[in-house]
């Protein structure tokens, strides 16, 4: 026990000290890196579009001004994407309208920026309200055409997206299926919007109207990037069309510690937030016997970090206390080596397919049935407080406790009788 | 199959234990958790295994899907290192911390308070509230 504490503890310090190293590291280089950006102050002429914003520099988010002055009489939009890049999934399950067949086409990118936002102008608020009425049934493509920004959507539309051909057997050996050739340009723009909504799932965070523009063109937008935007550049251009547009301007967001920037999931969080709620809620998993999962993993996905980064990290947080386990309970050969790994290569099994299920279901798909998978637990574990079991589970105990003092003695009558 | 357990000799189900081993494998990689709840009844209710015999021996069934599992979504890009390094220790420590609170607490009370927390967030989940 005492060996296993001076483990554990050199570890802690281990890992406080990596992650305290990589935030500090990776502030430097941003600093180091940080140039003035030499905003665009020319003399707005016809057909160009100029603009301006109050910053450049962010520290955990803020809120940014940006002015400018278009072509009067012309609606304006404006772009922000951050240079960091995630990933966003969609497996595409809906029948096609014509004949009734569902592809089940996995499209997927690693180059979703972080964060993107698309400001339209004031007077499409409208069209803003009426896609979060209709809840989870909004379409990014419907809000596109209705607030006339097809022509100026950008960035997005370009970004690199995989598909592949999934089919129920390649899922179940756990494959992403048959790559499919690259789309063409029109159908990229279809599919990223579709990703958009995958990534980002509400409206207000695709879109937003907080933009005003006079009758002589120019305009007036406000953002606010959230405390848990990504570090690094963020580019905003403002657009009439296609091909009118201003230059792009970067503002940079830093990232301090204890902030750290979750690569993965997108994020940024404050380094004590997610330790803490780890730490509570696994020592109320271990009271109540199910394990810390059942609890985290849901909070976790509420709070907004995606599905499949939880369901990957969470998971091997549980190797060494199970390896400690393992290894505890064979010093004093208390498990039976042929059904534990009989089971455990049915359980290898699972394993193998699970993750990729994780991939191709969507986050209500994941809801709804951990969901499920709470209820049948809670089941359980009411069934586990009726008085015919704990009657059974008692005498249960004693025995456990007899067979493993009686192997406890018995390892130690051999390491005496070795030694 | 015929299992061996101090001197005693037991009769294990594999009818029962693979294919039911196999499907908490899925939903236990599939959404991050750990089987043991699951597993655990699987064996000493299906498979009518006695505890003393199931404690050990699901633990490396276990094993077994969390190893596989953490390396395929590691495989799937689903790995943040810096969140798992954040987690880690933390899940450390509650393990730690747990036993030792749990010793002074009536089991079948925490159960009764974990059962109605699990049915509210699962409630929550199915957007019930």
């Amino acid at each position: 026990m005492k060996k296993f504490v001076s483990i554990f503890t050199i570890f802690l310090v281990m890992t406080l000290f990596t992650v305290s190293v990589y935030a500090q590291k990776a502030t430097e280089q941003k600093q180091a890196e940080a140039k003035p950006i030499e905003q665009k102050t020319e003399e707005a002429q016809k057909e160009t579009v100029t603009i301006q914003i109050d910053k450049t520099q962010l520290s955990g988010g803020g809120k940014i001004t940006i002015t400018g002055k278009a072509p009067a009489g012309k609606d304006v939009y404006i772009e922000i994407y951050s240079e960091r890049k995630v990933r966003a999934a969609r497996l595409d399950s809906d029948p096609d309208p014509k004949t009734g067949k569902r592809p089940y086409i996995f499209y997927m990118t690693d180059d979703m920026p972080a964060y993107y936002r698309l400001i339209v102008p004031e007077k499409y608020k409208s069209v803003l309200d009426d896609a979060k009425a209709k809840g989870r049934k909004w379409s990014v493509s419907e809000v596109i055409k209705n607030t006339g920004a097809d022509a100026v959507y950008g960035y997005p539309a370009k970004i690199k997206i995989e598909r592949y051909q999934t089919t129920l057997w390649a899922s179940i050996i756990g494959s992403r299926g048959e790559k499919l050739e690259p789309m063409d340009e029109k159908e990229n723009k279809k599919r990223s919007m579709q990703l958009l909504k995958a990534k980002f799932r509400s409206v207000g965070n695709v879109f937003s109207s907080n933009l005003k523009i006079e009758q002589d063109g120019t305009f007036k937008a406000e953002i606010e990037l959230p405390s848990n935007a990504a570090p690094g550049k963020y580019h905003i251009i403002a657009k009439v069309g296609k091909d009118i547009k201003s230059e792009s301007v970067a503002v940079e967001n830093f990232v301090t510690f204890p902030n750290v920037y979750l690569s993965n999931a997108g994020r940024t969080v404050n380094l004590f937030f997610p330790f803490i709620l780890t730490a509570a809620i696994t020592t109320f998993g271990v009271i109540m016997g199910a394990g810390g999962g059942f609890i985290l993993n849901p909070i976790l996905v509420m709070l907004g970090l995606p599905h499949t980064v939880v369901a990957g990290s969470v998971m091997p947080t549980v190797l060494f206390s199970q390896a400690s386990g393992i290894y505890n309970y064979s010093k004093i050969k208390f498990i039976s080596w042929k059904l534990g790994i009989t089971l455990g290569i049915a359980m290898a099994a699972g394993g193998f397919i699970g993750p990729k299920l994780t991939e191709l279901i969507t986050l209500e798909q994941y809801k709804f049935l951990f969901g499920w998978v709470l209820i049948i637990l809670a089941a359980l574990m009411l069934w586990q407080t009726t008085p015919g079991y704990l009657e059974k589970n008692k005498k249960e105990q004693a025995i456990l406790k007899e067979f493993k003092k009686r192997a406890e003695e018995a390892a130690k009558k051999k390491q005496q009788g070795g030694n | 199959m015929r299992i061996e357990f101090w001197g005693q000799e037991f009769k294990a189900n594999l009818f029962i234990g693979i294919p039911g081993a196999f499907i908490i494998a899925i939903m236990s990689s599939m959404f991050g958790f750990g089987g043991g709840p699951f597993m655990v009844p699987l064996m000493t209710v299906f498979m009518r295994l006695p505890m003393y015999v199931v404690v050990g021996s699901s633990l490396l069934a276990i094993f077994f899907n969390t190893l596989m599992g953490t390396a395929r979504h590691y495989g799937f890009g689903n790995f943040d290192l810096i969140f798992f390094l954040i987690m880690f220790p933390a899940a450390i420590i509650g393990g730690f911390i747990g036993p030792r609170i749990a010793k002074r607490l009536s089991p079948v009370a925490v159960k009764r308070v974990a059962v109605l927390g699990l049915l509210i967030l699962a409630l929550r989940l199915l957007g019930v509230f």
